[in-house]
């Protein structure tokens, strides 16, 4: 049995237009690094609020370790948490802040002095512990409200946003930090953030959740290349979406604006019915007209599409490049490099890319996902 | 991440300047501020000044001490300055227990009995002493009974009862100043966050309020409780109609047969007034520019 189960939850405040969480199911094993996914008023939030006691289920059951804690009240339930908003107690210093739930459970002083000096070496903030929080950065502060919650020694560890007050510089490097102490620790986590890329670097497993319910549970790598909705596909990353019409659903023949595409499968849909297929913009290609119609692939199995560059936009280590193809806009990424050598706009362009990049979405065409 | 490298963030870096022009300084005032300046300390302090004068001149021909000396020897003075004190330093308390929990409760669990409370603690101030008073008196100089039994037995027939009468009118008497202090400190901090932290952590209530949010309200504290001393220490009309041996009811007697004595007691008075004010500047001045984590 998975260590935290939740189990048809659903969550509806009186009076609101719709509910916060429709039937959430979820397993979580020990030791696992779980995150929640998704944009605000997703209900991701309001889900990690009901697993820390704060908000009570309208329907279903929260169980950890086997133990219904559905109605447990906070204090009781040995879960850690760690606020956006750090939320350190102001009238103490941080060492008092780290010692706080030991004090509250009753520890000799002792074990109370050894436990926070551990927590400090384990945040690297050692000769900070007489500091009081208004005299910590952003990051050191959420670091000590880290400490403060594994102190007790929680079952499991709950972070809601942690790095959202933070620069981007810190944010990146305390990301790691945190999934180190985790790994280090063992400790069950479930992480909300609506940053895709702190979800996919950090976890074990991503729920993405849109409109107060799940759209896909799966393994960062599965998220992203093989998202199961036009929800899942759009949210994470980039991705081109374009309306296509199912020609010859057996060899999967699609035509985008009259351009005949082959998906890597065949179809389960009919002749005529529109599907959105989904392309990446990293797997893209570009060639100009002067360049040959297939770019640098010959190969006959690749599927091209026609159109002319609209914008192109330098990011830095690469360069995002928008080709109108009939009344859609494809986003496409090239590497930069010092040789590059980029069309104009106007240009008419050739993309090409191969079938394994046509992602069909929608219920029946997960079955033409590549294995 | 270095422990070095975040020890270089710990000092907040100012704010960016606006260049200064050549010439001109930042601070600017406008032509006329000093006049204004001038006129409202006139104005303000002139009649403190002509009372300090006329307290000081109770011997004939030459400026002395002596009405201070008078006043503040007087048996009834200590007599009278102590039972204040002792009625507001029980006026406090009563006061903290019950308005820091109600104003937490409704800052947490129920916002939109806000206006409601607000109202009730703005009472005090459209009804008078005079009315608040004499409806205690009519109402707590009887028994109160429920169904034939006394649940209330009559609060004016003794010394101690009345006292405790006295505290109540004047917790409520003070309720605008200290539920204002109070809620303006406890919207100055992310109550909810600070709460839910505390309870992830395994504290109960009694550990929220005592170690979180008692502490982080200081500041609100003491200016609620310093507000409160001041009015209680002054107050007249509820000490003279329940006939309790108030300061305030002392000074209106000294006034109506004593000449230079009730000028040294009003300064006196002002002198405590003006350190309690320092007192409030101490107490809440410590942190200068220091951010409070958990702030919204």
């Amino acid at each position: 049995m998975a260590f935290l189960n939740l189990i048809s939850v659903s969550k509806i405040y009186p009076n609101a237009l719709q509910p916060a969480v429709i039937d959430f199911n979820l397993n979580v094993e020990a030791g696992e690094f779980v995150s929640f996914l998704g944009p605000s008023g997703c209900g991701k939030t309001t889900t990690l609020r009901m697993v820390a006691g704060f908000e009570t289920p309208s329907a279903g059951k929260v169980l950890m370790d086997g133990k219904d804690i559905t109605n447990i009240r906070p204090n009781q339930r040995e879960i850690g948490m760690v606020f956006q908003s750090y939320a350190l107690f102001p009238n103490m210093s941080v060492a008092d802040n780290i010692g706080f739930g030991l004090k509250v459970g009753g520890k000799p002083v002792a074990e109370i002095k050894e436990r926070v000096r551990e927590m400090l070496a384990l945040i690297k903030l050692e000769e900070l512990g007489a500091r009081y929080p208004f005299q910590l950065s952003g990051g050191q502060q959420q670091r000590v409200a880290l400490a403060r919650a594994l102190a007790i020694r929680p079952k499991l560890l709950l972070l809601d946003e942690p790095l959202s007050a933070l620069d981007a510089k810190i944010r990146v490097s305390l990301r790691t930090e945190i999934r180190e102490i985790q790994q280090r620790l063992g400790i069950t986590t479930i992480y909300v953030t609506h940053d895709q890329e702190e979800a996919l670097s950090l976890s074990d497993r991503v729920v993405v959740m849109n409109n107060a319910r799940i759209e896909q549970v799966g393994a960062p790598f599965e998220i992203y290349n093989f998202p199961a909705t036009r929800f899942v596909a759009s949210f994470v990353g980039t991705l081109n979406t374009l309306t296509a019409e199912v020609v010859d659903p057996a060899t999967g023949l699609l035509s985008v604006h009259g351009q005949p595409i082959h998906a890597v499968a065949p179809l389960q849909e009919q002749a005529g019915a529109q599907v959105a297929l989904a392309l990446r913009p990293e797997l893209l290609k570009i060639s100009t007209e002067r360049q040959g119609q297939n770019g640098d692939g010959d190969d006959a199995s690749e599927n091209t599409l026609k159109g002319v560059i609209e914008t192109i936009t330098f990011l830095g280590s690469i360069v995002r490049i928008d080709v109108r193809v009939g009344d859609s806009v494809v986003k496409l990424d090239e590497f930069n490099n010092p040789h590059l050598k980029l069309p104009k706009r106007g240009d008419a362009v050739t993309i090409t890319f191969g079938r394994e990049a046509c992602l069909v979405l929608d219920r029946a065409a997960r079955a033409a996902l590549p294995a | 991440m270095s422990a070095a490298l975040e020890a270089t963030k710990i000092e907040r870096a100012p704010a960016p300047a606006a260049p200064l022009q050549p010439g001109r300084t930042r601070r600017t005032f406008a032509p006329f501020s000093w006049l204004w300046w001038t006129i409202g300390m006139l104005y303000l302090g002139l009649p403190l000044y002509g009372t300090f004068v006329f307290s000081l001149q109770k011997t004939r021909g030459t400026l002395s001490f002596a009405a201070y000396t008078s006043a503040l020897s007087e048996p009834l003075f200590l007599r009278t300055f102590l039972f204040s004190n002792i009625m507001a330093f029980s006026t406090i308390i009563v006061s903290l227990m019950l308005v820091v929990p109600t104003a937490y409760w409704v800052q947490l669990r129920a916002p939109k009995w806000r206006p409601a409370v607000e109202f009730i603690s703005l009472m005090p101030f459209v009804i008078p002493a005079i009315v608040l008073v004499f409806g205690l008196i009519k109402t707590y100089s009887r028994p109160l009974q429920l169904l034939g039994i006394t649940i209330i037995p009559p609060l004016t027939n003794s010394t101690m009862t009345t006292n405790v009468l006295l505290v109540a009118a004047y917790t409520v008497l003070s309720l605008p100043y200290m539920y204002r202090s109070v809620d303006n400190g406890l919207r100055a901090m992310d109550v909810r966050t600070l709460t839910e932290a505390a309870q992830s952590l395994g504290a109960g209530w009694p550990t929220i309020l005592f170690r979180v949010i008692f502490p982080n309200l200081r500041s609100a504290l003491l200016s609620g409780s310093l507000l409160t001393f001041a009015i209680v220490v002054g107050e007249l009309t509820l000490a003279s109609f329940l006939n309790r041996p108030a300061f305030g009811p002392y000074l209106a007697l000294i006034g109506n047969h004593q000449t230079y004595e009730p000028a040294a007691l009003a300064i006196v008075t002002f002198g405590l007034t003006w350190l309690a004010m320092i007192l409030i500047n101490v107490a809440t001045g410590g942190k200068k520019g220091a951010t409070v984590t958990g702030v919204r």
